[in-house]
């Protein structure tokens, strides 16, 4: 049995406690003992033991049970089930040598089972999943360089030695216990100290280079402190750029930068960290905190140069801080790279504390010097270091982490640096059928007729900072897997540069495959040379091919009602402009920046649609390069972008064919767009918003022909529809709708009088949602709704998929839902003749974003419309050979690298996550002068009060420090000088308040 | 105690209290002000007193010695410039680390896609001009001159070959609102002035 105590008692007070209970029992009779444990947890309190009772009474249980500091009497098989699959462990407390042992067994025996499952291909992530919770508690109480394995190149002799390590953090005092070899430190702000204020970059720098205590991997490693950070969490980009080309003076090995932001069209900084891996500075970057929403990845960690790390917790399971999806650079044209490159342990990682001794943070900041400190133990080991640069350690980390993923990253360390390494893809194979390892490709298979589905791979080239694909992908279809049903375009970097580029992979269904199911399979080989540097030869040029294999699965082509498109096109988003959020509740997130896709923010509604049976393409062109007579719904989502003028007329066309169209628009008041402008710190410019939460006035523009129009209107509020809770986060309203039209009004706050005045008033009937079938013959429909937040994954409160359930039923089969036209709320259409429309803000910027617009004297102009793009297909080469499964079982094994996986049900325990609160751990992901520091909208009117209250205190405390500076000196002097001490004396004893000298 | 506390009803007292602290008040602020608006001038501030120590040895008149060894500015896309001043293809790398001098594309000293005030469009370019030996006396005046904020950059370059690797950089002399450049098309300079501000 194991009795559990109240609190932590040492072993003797624990064996009185139950002697004495079971001896007031009274049941003399009893025969028990203590079951000794032997570990080295048994000199502290416990508060547990383990209790031998032969033929235990229900009574002497009970007796047990009833001394006042036993908590629980339980029989210790049971124990052992429940933790099984609830864990709760406490890295304080010392564990049972029964439960230990037990855990130990399972264990070891799970481990090669969890081998074998992975060279057998089987997912890693169920593998993990059903095992995780065992190794939780063999883990928890030890460091991560250990768990990590690091100490069997300690023992080897590796710590570091002659690694220059760079930490771009927050300083690192001068005489930190933990440090051995801190070769420089640098300060890059404007504070004048080298310090550390906040203990974020001595922990950073403790992980990776610490030797006592919380041990980091490289003791030894040379380290070099850069500030960049103050301790108001304040960094600039051009702070960065003199503090990088220092670095890159200085010839560090590896640059660990446990900071980032959304900002990658920060040029100035992105184009430096090419530079600085160009000049092998390895670089290693946190993902970001931002996490679980997908299209959060951070700059520079999503950078194909830059190793970007994300967090797992000690039961690997992605944590949920750590930001995810693809990356969006690409959008909306093509299709985003997969990042993170690797997951490492992120959450309640120990390392040093800001002056000495340990603590435990969590956050992607914390996984970065992980990674970065395992980079440079192994470069250490690395003989020739010349063949150590950012593409081969980055190839090497992918692959050893392919092996025994996240867990064993040092397996490899030597077999990979022996000679310079081909080029290598991530993802190395395209499986379209696999997941959830190939989410979302796997989601949807694809069909004739389709948008063309774009996989993004990264070439890893780490035989030269540069490189060429040599004259163009072949693709080679195996003929006996159907691979002739499939038609492959390719495009890549024309130049490899730096260490890495892009080879986009469109895949698209050939004609004859339109009514055809099956599997395709196929690959592309690329040669990739690069200049041989070691060669005598002058022009010597190194070649290597690799293999990208494909595998898809194709269906025939759905019909046209069951297809929607999804309009990429036409949103736009920060950066590079200030697109405001959509949901003007949320105050500490003020830019739409996570992309805007069905991959990313609109995932949740993606899944949806599929679970419905529908198939969802992107539309990443104008409106005029796709055939509406495919498709049954055209879904334009937060459009911020503005219209061609084209586009517009082919719009009306395709409606009057059969097209339906869904609008969610949102909020556009250019009061309060002028009202949400804030002063950025990092920029140093007030940022003006160029659109509200959609482009209404583009939208107008778009809709007017059916009568249509949305209002300036800002509502907000709850209500129920349809049997379902609604909330309106911010949208507007229907202005004028056709009078055949179904419209529905609600109840709702106007939130653009709280916004400018600070009052409330509720406005009844605000037409929010409209249902109309155009007139003509054939003709499709048209749905307006005032507010996309209830199918955006950024800050829903409540989902709205049933809505779009009914209203893509009433596009796509023209059932009209009863819920909506027999509804209460049905009011009579708004002809919206008393208000004028929303007319665009004067002086926006927009045309300085938009694909549509540019600067015109006066107003600014469409530009001529853009060619459609055009794919050349590339001629396949068919082999007619089977394709060889095996290679890419063993290369399936690389799931490290992504968080395309449908996470383990969410466990009650999370350890320590702290995403992003200010002051904490999280907290320093975001700026790196790059997002805007604070976003205060109100700065004009606070300045003031602030300066008031701030006037007030100095005063309220000078007054109370001069009451005190005088009142000493008051009632010394008299007493040394004055003869009328004692007088005075005499006062101030009547008063009662003797002063003692 | 009794003295003190009627010391401080009188009015006079007060005042003076009121004053001092209204007088701090205004000092502490307008000194923070001012420190805020020098830390953000920081780097285009030139104080005439200060001097960074900088210890650049220009070798000149060397260029035609045979070197052994080359070191070059290893990052480049398509084009090198080695420690002699020569550009070349990256094809025409020699196995020591200098451009071969015979190959036709190869130049010293070019000053190809650079602008009159010093900033270049090609970064290699940028050193390659920058090594000319007439360049060293623009060089040591910018050395004397150079803001505090790039005191540990050029304290730490020891020959005018890593003078110029560092000075042809982007840097934060390169950055208008901190996110764009000043000129995206000429952002590499040798010369004292950061890059000609173009209009947005």
């Amino acid at each position: 049995y194991i009795v559990g105590f109240t609190g932590y008692f040492s072993a003797k007070a624990r064996s009185l406690y139950i002697n004495s209970a079971l001896r007031n029992g009274g049941d003399g009779a009893l025969e028990w003992h203590i079951v000794p444990r032997e570990n080295p947890a048994s000199d502290f309190p416990s508060d547990f033991e383990l209790v031998h009772i032969s033929q235990p009474s229900p009574n002497s249980l009970k007796t047990l049970e009833d001394h006042p500091y036993i908590k629980r009497v339980t029989p210790q098989r049971q124990v052992f089930r429940v933790l099984k699959y609830v864990p709760t462990p406490e890295p304080a407390a010392p564990w049972n040598t029964t439960r230990g042992k037990q855990k130990w067994q399972s264990w070891q025996s799970s481990r090669p089972f969890r081998r074998t499952s992975l060279s057998l291909g089987s997912g890693f992530w169920h593998a993990t999943g059903r095992h995780s919770s065992r190794r939780l508690l063999r883990a928890i109480p030890r460091h991560v360089a250990q768990i990590l394995q690091a100490d069997v190149l300690w023992q080897m002799g590796h710590t570091g030695s002659g690694v220059k390590v760079a930490v771009f953090d927050t300083g690192l005092s001068e005489k930190h216990p933990h440090f051995k070899n801190v070769k420089e430190r640098t300060n890059w702000t404007n504070e004048k100290t080298l310090d550390d204020g906040l203990g974020h970059g001595t922990f950073v720098a403790g992980v990776i280079a610490s030797m006592r205590e919380c041990q980091g991997f490289a003791p030894d490693s040379e380290l070099h402190i850069f500030r960049v950070f103050t301790n108001n969490q304040v960094s600039y980009t051009s702070w960065f750029l003199d503090a990088f080309n220092y670095a890159i003076l200085k010839k560090i090995d590896v640059l660990n930068l446990s900071i980032g932001g959304p900002d990658f069209m920060d040029h100035p900084f992105v184009d430096k960290v090419w530079e600085l891996t160009a000049n092998k500075v390895i670089m290693v970057s946190a993902i970001g905190n931002d996490g679980p929403l997908y299209g959060t990845l951070n700059n520079p960690a999503d950078q194909m140069d830059v190793i970007g790390v994300g967090g797992i917790d000690f039961e690997d399971n992605i944590a949920r801080f750590s930001s995810r999806g693809m990356t969006t650079w690409e959008l909306p044209g093509g299709y985003g790279r997969v990042k993170p490159d690797i997951v490492t342990y992120g959450s309640g990682v120990r390392g040093s504390g800001m002056k000495e001794g340990c603590r435990s943070l969590s956050g992607t900041s914390v996984a970065s010097p992980v990674v970065a400190g395992a980079v440079t133990l192994l470069a250490s080991t690395v003989l020739n270091r010349e063949l150590v640069n950012p593409a081969s350690m980055k190839q090497a980390l992918i692959a050893s982490a392919r092996r025994l993923p996240g867990v064993n990253m040092f397996e490899i360390t030597h077999s990979c640096f022996s000679s310079l390494l081909p080029p290598s893809l991530s993802p190395s194979y395209i499986d379209l059928t696999e997941c959830p390892y190939m989410w979302p490709y796997c989601s949807q298979p694809i069909y004739y007729g389709g948008m063309p589905t774009i996989v993004n791979v990264t070439i890893l080239n780490g035989m030269g900072v540069t490189g060429r694909i040599v004259d163009k992908p072949i693709w080679q279809p195996y003929l006996p897997q159907n691979g002739d049903h499939i038609d492959v375009a390719v495009s890549y970097s024309p130049v490899l540069w730096p260490w890495a580029g892009y080879l986009a992979v469109s895949i698209s269904v050939a004609k004859k495959a339109a009514s055809w199911e099956g599997i395709a399979q196929g690959h592309v080989m690329v040669t990739v040379a690069s200049p041989a540097e070691n060669d005598s030869e002058v022009g010597g040029e190194m070649t290597s091919t690799v293999k990208l294999p494909i595998k898809v699965k194709i269906v025939p082509t759905p019909p046209r009602s069951k297809r929607v498109l999804w309009d990429q096109y036409h949103n736009l988003r920060y950066p590079p402009g200030y697109f405001p959020r959509d949901n003007l509740r949320m105050k500490n997130d003020p830019l739409d920046w996570n992309g805007d896709h069905i991959h990313t923010n609109f995932r949740d509604m993606y899944q949806h649609l599929r679970s419905m049976g529908y198939f969802v393409e992107v539309l990443g062109a104008p409106i005029t390069c796709f055939d509406a007579s495919q498709y049954g719904t055209l879904l334009m989502v937060d459009s911020e972008e503005e219209y061609f003028p084209e586009e517009i007329t082919k719009l009306r066309r395709d409606i009057d064919n059969g097209l339906s169209l869904i609008v969610f628009s949102d909020w556009y008041n250019t009061s309060v767009m002028r009202k949400v402008k804030f002063y950025d710190e990092n920029t140093r410019q007030w940022w003006m918003p160029d659109t509200g939460g959609a482009n209404v006035p583009a939208l107008n523009d778009l809709i007017s022909v059916w009568g249509m129009a949305f209002s300036d209107g800002l509502y907000e509020g709850d209500f129920s529809l349809a049997e379902h809770d609604m909330y309106y986060a911010s949208g507007c309203s229907i202005a004028r709708f056709p009078e055949d039209g179904i419209v529905i009004a609600k109840n709702l706050k106007d939130q653009g009088l709280e916004v400018l005045k600070q009052e409330t008033a509720v406005v009844e009937g605000v037409p929010i949602l409209g249902l109309y079938q155009t007139p003509s013959d054939g003709g499709g429909r048209i749905v307006l709704y005032g507010d996309s937040n209830c199918i955006d994954d950024s800050h829903r409160q409540k989902d709205c998929f049933w809505m779009l359930d009914a209203l893509l039923q009433y596009t796509s089969y023209s059932m009209t839902p009863p819920s909506l036209s027999h509804s209460h709320s049905r009011v009579a259409p708004p002809t919206g003749t008393e208000h004028p429309l929303p007319q665009r803000l004067e002086g926006n910027h927009l045309y300085r974003y938009s694909k549509v617009l540019e600067a015109h004297l006066g107003d600014p102009k469409p530009r001529p419309l853009p060619a459609c793009p055009h794919l050349s297909w590339a001629k396949p080469q068919p082999l007619n050979e089977t394709a060889p499964s095996n290679l890419w079982k063993h290369q399936k094994l690389l799931s490290v690298d992504l968080d395309k996986v449908a996470l383990p049900n969410v466990r009650a325990y999370r350890p320590q996550v702290r995403p992003l609160s200010p002051g904490e751990s999280g907290a320093w992901d975001i700026p790196g002068g790059i997002m805007p520091g604070r976003y205060n909208q109100e700065v004009g009117q606070t300045i003031p009060v602030f300066a008031f209250l701030g006037a007030m205190v100095v005063l309220s405390f000078f007054v109370v420090q001069l009451t005190k500076t005088k009142s000493k000196p008051k009632r010394r002097k008299p007493r040394i000088k004055r003869p009328t001490y004692l007088q005075q004396q005499q006062q101030q004893t009547t008063t009662g308040k003797t002063p003692t000298v | 105690m009794m003295v003190l506390r009627r010391l401080l009803r009188k009015r006079w007292v007060l005042g003076v209290v009121f004053g001092l602290s209204l007088i701090y008040f205004l000092t502490s602020t307008l000194k923070q002000e001012e420190r805020t608006i020098r830390d953000r001038t920081l780097l285009e501030a030139k104080d005439s007193d200060h001097r960074i120590p900088w210890k650049v040895r220009f070798n000149l008149g060397n260029s035609s010695r045979q070197m052994t060894q080359c070191r070059n500015s290893i990052q480049g896309k398509t084009l090198l410039t080695d420690e002699l001043g020569y550009v070349c293809d990256r094809k025409d790398l020699l196995i020591n680390g200098c451009c071969n001098v015979n190959a036709p594309s190869t130049r010293q000293y070019i000053c190809k896609s650079c602008l009159a005030n010093g900033c270049c469009s090609i970064y290699e370019y940028c050193v390659s001009c920058c090594l000319q030996p007439d360049k060293q006396l623009l060089l040591e005046r910018f050395l004397n001159r150079a803001a505090e904020g790039f005191q540990n950059l050029f304290t730490a370059v020891e020959d005018h070959f890593e003078l110029c690797l560092a000075k042809c950089r982007t840097s934060s002399q390169s950055v208008q609102h901190e996110n764009t450049y000043r000129n995206p098309q000429a952002k590499y300079c040798y010369g004292e002035s950061p890059p000609e501000l173009l209009p947005v």
